[in-house]
């Protein structure tokens, strides 16, 4: 632990690291499947409002929030999934950040809508400002139980029938079709998976950061998460995770760079994109560039 | 021969470059700050006293950052320069905080838990500071926001400061004399509502037109990062307000003043701090004649004070540019942690909590203070209490509202 924190490593940045492997994994899940899915900061905020409402309002512990959240996110991803994810790739994307826009701006503008169809004064997620002063409850025990058990779950499940039909999705939708996989229910399944997990991560999260805010989760986070799962590479599970705890920790280690710090991050970041194209995580890049390392010095000798 | 003679030249002015540096700092005269007779030379502080400060000096919000960082680095040599502490050095750590939260809360616990400062000065957003403040005040250490805005900040807790002034301390008394001076009786109101500074400004706004019994014909609103404001503006003009209401951050600020002009609004504008800037001013040339701000502090008042004068010639002189108000706020929150030092004088081996708790009892003493700001005090809910300023633009410069106006009408 000491040697973690000499480094910069302190308990909130490593709850936070835990935070965004769960961020990670939820975009795994779509990308895995084949979907090209950015609705992940969306769900974040319906997960991460749900949550405080129920635990500031109601008083309602944080496993109960936790449930309120991640159930909120998943029955809005019933109807939102069943229309956008007949669209694919880019095309995908597109109807998904605007999802994540709509969920937005919805919040933003809650308790003006709120107010005028009821006609009382309604101060529930108090726009712009966001809501403070929500205690920090969340504790690294439970994040780190929580990851375990997804991550269980999502070993489990590439190991079963429904794990090789989200594998045959991805590789081709008509094939898998033919083969008599259930194409639809399985890449809305999967959706709403991804959706529910994406709310957890909201709910633990904003009951560690005290505060929330519709600016939270804009584009930039939805980048943020793509950026953990294309970081560490989306071959197995473990790739979103390291990804995610990588990009937390960086910024943080890199510390004693004081000015220098945004330069050396990117740095890092290039390089592991140019000479690990699949990701940190990802055994035949690594091979690859072992090989290019060895060839070096044959060349230099001839 | 030729590198010989440039690696010469290059020695040569680098030196004179040395002899120059050490000259200013002979020549330093005394700060005009200070508490120096209210409070003894200290003699019992440790050999180093350090502060945290967390600005965002790093992405879009570094403009209000680096010259925060930049104005407490300037205090810092005033204040190590004139033996202010004694024998005692004033060290400031810097932690970049991007106006990220997570990294304002990262930022905030490596400063308190790990480094073991004595207080904090920032972080730059009040977001960032609703974040992260909770951290000091459980940690029983001060923290002091010095652009911090947001109604309820100090509310977090007995070791949350702020030497900024609210919009709520600043707009009532703008929006008042405006009234005064304009005879205002109908405005139009626009602001933008995805963000809490603009926010936060327009309410309190709203409830002082309410409060002066001011008519508001319209509320338009816009989003952070729109450049077409000529929808918005079109139906507030169109009802022939007697001004323009803005809350808004300058970015936008400049655009809506611009647009206004071009559709031949030539009334009045009123803006809060966020057209505070010697930017907006810059930026919008002739079209800023009749603009009335309201703020903590200006870079063209004026009727500054003595200490206001001295903080802006020692700035152009350090960095070669004009200073903000966001510099004028961290210079006085750099000089009046430094003062509660000063006072504090506790010993070197009081332990981490005593001399935390010391400094901020001795900061909530300071009364009085003579700062760029003005004379400036802390109330009891740690809030900060000097007189704003409610300036027009007349004739490319900041004018009092009361003075231009008393001439023209």
């Amino acid at each position: 632990m000491d040697l973690l924190r000499s480094i910069g490593i302190t308990e909130i940045v490593f709850q936070l690291m835990l935070v965004n492997a769960i961020l990670g994994l939820s975009i795994y899940l779509t990308l895995y499947t084949g979907m090209f899915s950015l609705a992940n900061a969306g769900f974040m905020a319906i997960g991460a409002y749900v949550g405080v409402v129920l635990t500031q309002n109601y008083d309602l512990p944080l496993w109960a929030a936790l449930i309120g959240g991640m159930a909120a996110a998943g029955i809005v991803a019933v109807p939102i999934g069943l229309p956008v994810l007949r669209l694919r790739d880019i095309y995908l994307a597109i109807a998904t950040i605007g999802f994540g826009e709509v969920v937005r701006i919805l919040i933003l503008n809650f308790d003006a809508l709120a107010s005028s169809i009821s006609g009382e004064n309604v101060q529930l997620t108090r726009g712009a400002l966001g809501i403070t002063g929500i205690p920090k409850i969340t504790e690294t025990w439970q994040l780190l139980l929580f990851l375990v058990v997804t991550v269980y779950i999502l070993v489990r499940l590439h190991h079963s029938r429904f794990g090789r039909a989200m594998a045959a999705v991805r590789q081709d939708e008509q094939v898998a079709a033919t083969m008599g996989i259930n194409v639809v229910y399985v890449k809305n399944a999967i959706f709403i998976l991804s959706a529910v997990l994406a709310a957890s991560a909201g709910v633990l999260k904003a009951h560690l950061t005290r505060t929330i805010s519709p600016g939270d989760y804009g584009f930039d986070q939805v980048v943020n998460i793509l950026a953990f799962a294309v970081l560490g590479g989306t071959s197995t599970w473990l790739g979103p995770i390291i990804g995610g705890f990588m990009l937390t920790a960086m910024p943080e280690i890199l510390r004693e760079f004081k000015q220098y710090r945004g330069i050396v991050n990117g740095v890092i970041l290039l390089l592991v994109i140019v000479y690990l194209p699949g990701g940190i995580v990802n055994v035949n890049a690594w091979k690859r560039l072992w090989r290019r390392v060895r060839r070096q010095p044959s060349i230099e000798t001839s | 021969m030729n590198r010989k003679l440039v690696s010469l030249l290059l020695v040569f002015s680098m030196l004179l470059l040395g002899f120059s540096v050490v000259n200013a700092q002979d020549e330093m005269e005394a700060p005009l700050i200070g508490l120096w007779e209210a409070c003894p030379t200290p003699a019992n502080l440790p050999a180093t006293v350090s502060v945290g400060a967390i600005f965002g000096l790093s992405d879009a919000v570094a403009v209000y950052g680096v010259p925060q960082r930049q104005a407490v680095e300037l205090a810092v040599e005033e204040i190590n320069g004139s033996g202010y502490l004694g024998e005692s050095v004033f060290e400031v750590k810097f932690e970049d905080s991007a106006g990220n939260r997570d990294q304002a809360i990262f930022a905030m616990t490596k400063l308190v838990e790990e480094e073991n400062v004595l207080a904090v000065i920032g972080p730059t957003l009040s977001s960032e500071a609703f974040a992260a403040d909770p951290i000091a005040q459980e940690n029983g250490t001060v923290v002091m926001g010095v652009s911090n805005t947001a109604l309820g900040l100090t509310g977090m807790g007995d070791f949350v400061f702020r030497n900024s002034l609210p919009e709520a301390a600043v707009i009532p008394g703008t929006i008042a004399q405006a009234k005064e001076a304009l005879g205002l009786a109908k405005v139009g109101l626009l602001y933008g509502n995805d963000d809490d500074f603009t926010v936060s400004g327009y309410q309190v706004f709203r409830q002082a037109l309410l409060d002066n019994e001011i008519e508001i014909l319209g509320e338009e609103t816009f989003a952070k990062g729109d450049l077409d404001f000529n929808a918005q503006l079109t139906n507030l003009i169109g009802q022939e307000p007697d001004a323009l209401v803005v809350s808004a951050l300058a970015a936008e600020a400049t655009q809506i003043i611009l647009q206004a002009r071009a559709l031949d609004y030539d009334g009045p504008i009123i803006g809060g701090n966020g057209f505070n800037s010697p930017a907006v001013l810059r930026d919008t040339g002739e079209a800023s004649e009749g603009l009335i701000v309201g703020g903590a502090w200006n870079y063209g008042n004026p009727n500054p004070t003595e200490s206001s004068v001295r903080f802006v010639e020692m700035y152009e002189a350090k960095y070669e540019q004009s200073p903000d108000q966001f510099a004028a706020q961290a210079y006085t929150g750099a000089w009046l942690m430094a003062t509660a030092i000063r006072c504090a004088d506790f010993g070197a081996d009081a332990d981490l909590a005593t001399q935390r708790l010391a400094l901020r009892d001795a900061l909530l003493q300071i009364k009085d203070f003579d700062s760029p700001l003005g004379v400036f005090s802390f109330t009891e809910e740690r809030e900060p209490l000097h007189d704003p300023i409610a300036q027009i633009v007349s004739g490319g410069k900041f004018e009092p509202l009361a003075v231009v106006m008393g001439e023209g009408g």
